[in-house]
């Protein structure tokens, strides 16, 4: 399998790169949970770029928008923990990778678009979503879960029972 | 080399497939970012007391831990009850009891199930009466009626002893202002009116940091302002959700059609000067200090029928002000046929000039005058963002340049940006008064000074002449 070929250090630095990347999704979902009046809303209405009419469409009806937010806080939330845990790792990344390409799509550093809202860097296509984005894709095909993870114990768990077709 | 050996070992055990053993290097490298996890909960908790310490420090009064619930009511569930309905169910604290409309086919239903979806358990009323004699425990009621309705509407919540926040203009008529007022006084409640611009943070950072302590426009000579808005269809109404004729009769309306495009009729609502004017007018006189003195205005329909159409589509409007600083003058126009550049205020004073707009598609822009003092101070002071030089083109040879054309000013954004639903903070400035920690932003004698200035545009219009304003007037 393709995530036992890297050697222990790598899996080191891949595994703390997926535990740095799942914290701050963690933190994401929770600070978006406890806040009282946290809305997708403000964001979706700033949306620039070839997607901002669905996006500013989704913003403009209170009921997509409640569900948005919802799927928003608690998303973040559980992909966060999975990352750290190193539970259902590939699911947890895909549906990370899910959430930064929208996050990313709403406001596309693309030439041409500019964000409303002053960021605190400068980006060309290439934003700090994106390289996000690209630790989640490591994380996915290198299965760090298993290498240091809960994974490693559902894995073992699972793999001890006897398969059908043995 | 044994780290190579190791990479094997594990590689063969993470990579075997089928029956194998968990052993005790798979059960503590399975748990080994488990502490992770803990030492983020210990950083979040450290977190969350520090934020908690800090909403206490800014909030010493506030009651620990729970918001004193307030119950509310909405009246009026149109557009605009709708807009302040997606604004206040971002507020904490708010409970909505009931909501009250006359067309309890279409808009009532589309409120009440909104509010339900977000657990709000409201009761549904045609008739504003019933639903104050119903429903006791209510604290506040929110009017987003017609104009016309507007008096009597708030008079006898006030009168039922409910906090009232009712939508601009307070009333089509300056008799039924008055007696809004005078409601609020005798019965001591709370009446906001819904000049919600006196609580957007942009609009507060304007008046107190750029112009009352900063004074970078130095004295304000001349504003223009408007409110450009482009061709609005009949709002039409689907038949099968029709309101009978004699309910609409009953509540002021001919037919549905009339019901559904009220602003354009007269004894129902007050024309665009009324509907989209009045924030800004009301702006002018906020910032300038100041009621005017005179208003000049001219008007008609254009455009649209007058059978249609009763109200003037068009108005272009000049006040004269006396402000603490010597007189200044005020131009406004709002027309309905294109929405060219949308809407704003232009503040023009002998040091700098000041756009600013409720939009974001204009914000608010401060240019600094040639002859004013270095605003460099109030750079470093977050009050205003270091400037965009202007661009200077170079001109061709045979252009004819007038060598007293000023030099362009440098322009100077206002770091204020607006997140929320522009009513919202506007009604947490009223809930914040309900609940004791705040005073009005725009009490109900501050929008009768308004709708003197105001409704007094199209006097002048019919009047074709100057109609002077005498102090007294804007008292009450």
């Amino acid at each position: 399998m393709e995530d036992a070929t890297l050697a222990r250090w790598p899996m080191i630095a891949i595994t703390t790169l997926r535990v740095f990347v799942g914290w701050h999704f963690l933190y994401e979902g929770i600070a978006k949970l406890t806040s009282p009046s946290w809305s997708a809303a403000g964001y979706l209405k700033q949306a620039r770029g070839p997607f901002a009419a669905l996006f500013k469409g989704l913003a403009a009806q209170p009921n997509l928008l409640a569900n948005a937010d919802l799927i928003t806080m608690w998303g973040l939330t559980i992909v966060g923990i999975l990352l750290i845990l190193g539970l259902f790792t590939r699911l947890a990344s895909l549906g990370g990778i899910g959430f930064i390409v929208l996050f990313y799509l709403c406001n596309p550093p693309f030439v041409g678009y500019f964000y409303s809202i002053p960021t605190e860097g400068s980006y060309l296509i290439v934003n700090k979503n994106l390289v996000e984005l690209g630790a989640l894709v490591v994380v996915l095909v290198t299965g760090t879960g298993r290498f240091a993870g809960l994974d490693r114990i559902v894995h073992g768990l699972v793999g001890r029972r006897p398969r059908l077709s043995a | 080399m044994a780290v190579e050996d190791t990479k094997r070992k594990d590689t063969a055990r993470a990579g075997a497939a089928g029956p194998r053993k968990l052993d005790r290097r798979d059960v503590l490298k399975g748990l080994s970012t488990v502490p992770a996890l803990g030492l983020f909960g210990y950083a979040w908790s450290r977190q969350r007391r520090y934020q908690q310490a800090k909403l206490e420090e800014a909030a010493p009064q506030a009651a620990p831990g729970a918001l004193q619930e307030i119950n509310v009511a909405l009246l009026g569930a149109g557009a605009q009850g709708q807009v302040l309905t997606d604004a206040m169910l971002r507020i904490p604290g708010l409970r909505f009891r009931a909501v009250c409309d006359v067309w309890t086919e279409y808009n009532q239903k589309r409120v009440v199930n909104q509010m339900r979806k977000f657990k709000h358990e409201v009761n549904a009323y045609e008739d504003y009466r019933e639903m104050l004699d119903k429903e006791k425990a209510l604290d506040a009621v929110v009017i987003a009626t017609p104009d016309f309705w507007h008096s009597q509407h708030a008079v006898d919540c006030l009168k039922a002893g409910k906090h009232v926040y009712c939508e601009k203009e307070m009333s089509n008529t300056l008799e039924g202002a008055r007696a809004m007022v005078a409601a609020a006084r005798d019965t001591g409640k709370l009446l906001q009116i819904g000049h919600q611009r006196r609580s957007n943070p942009r609009y507060l950072h304007c008046y107190k940091r750029l112009l009352g302590e900063a004074k970078l426009l130095g004295r304000i000579v001349t504003i223009n302002g408007q409110w450009n808005r482009a061709l609005t269809p009949d709002l039409g109404a689907p038949d099968r959700y029709a309101i009978p004729d004699a309910r609409l009769k009953q509540y002021g309306f001919r037919d549905m059609r009339q019901f559904r495009n009220w602003r354009w009729y007269r004894g129902l609502g007050g024309g665009p000067i009324v509907d989209l004017g009045s924030h800004q007018i009301d702006i002018y006189s906020w910032f300038l200090g100041a009621n005017p003195t005179a208003v000049t205005a001219r008007g008609g329909n254009l455009y649209h029928d007058p059978v249609t159409h009763e109200w003037y589509d068009t108005a272009m409007v000049v006040y004269d002000y006396d402000t603490p600083l010597g007189p200044a003058m005020g131009y406004y126009q709002t027309q309905t046929t294109n929405g060219s550049q949308g809407y704003f205020e232009n503040f023009m004073g002998d040091q700098g000039t000041l756009l600013i707009s409720e939009s974001d598609v204009h914000g608010a822009k401060l240019y600094r005058d040639t002859n004013a003092p270095a605003w460099d101070t109030w750079v470093q002071r977050g009050f205003i963002a270091a400037p965009k030089v202007q661009e200077v083109k170079e001109k061709a040879d045979t252009a004819v340049t007038d060598v007293r054309e000023s030099v362009s000013p440098d322009e100077h954004k206002v770091p204020i940006v607006m997140r929320d639903p522009v009513h919202q903070p506007h009604l947490q400035n009223f809930f914040d008064a309900v609940r004791g920690k705040a005073t009005l932003n725009c009490p109900s004698e501050e929008a009768y000074a308004t709708a003197v200035a105001v409704l007094k545009v199209n006097e002048a219009i019919e009047a074709k002449s100057r109609l002077a304003f005498a102090p007294e007037d804007f008292k009450i």
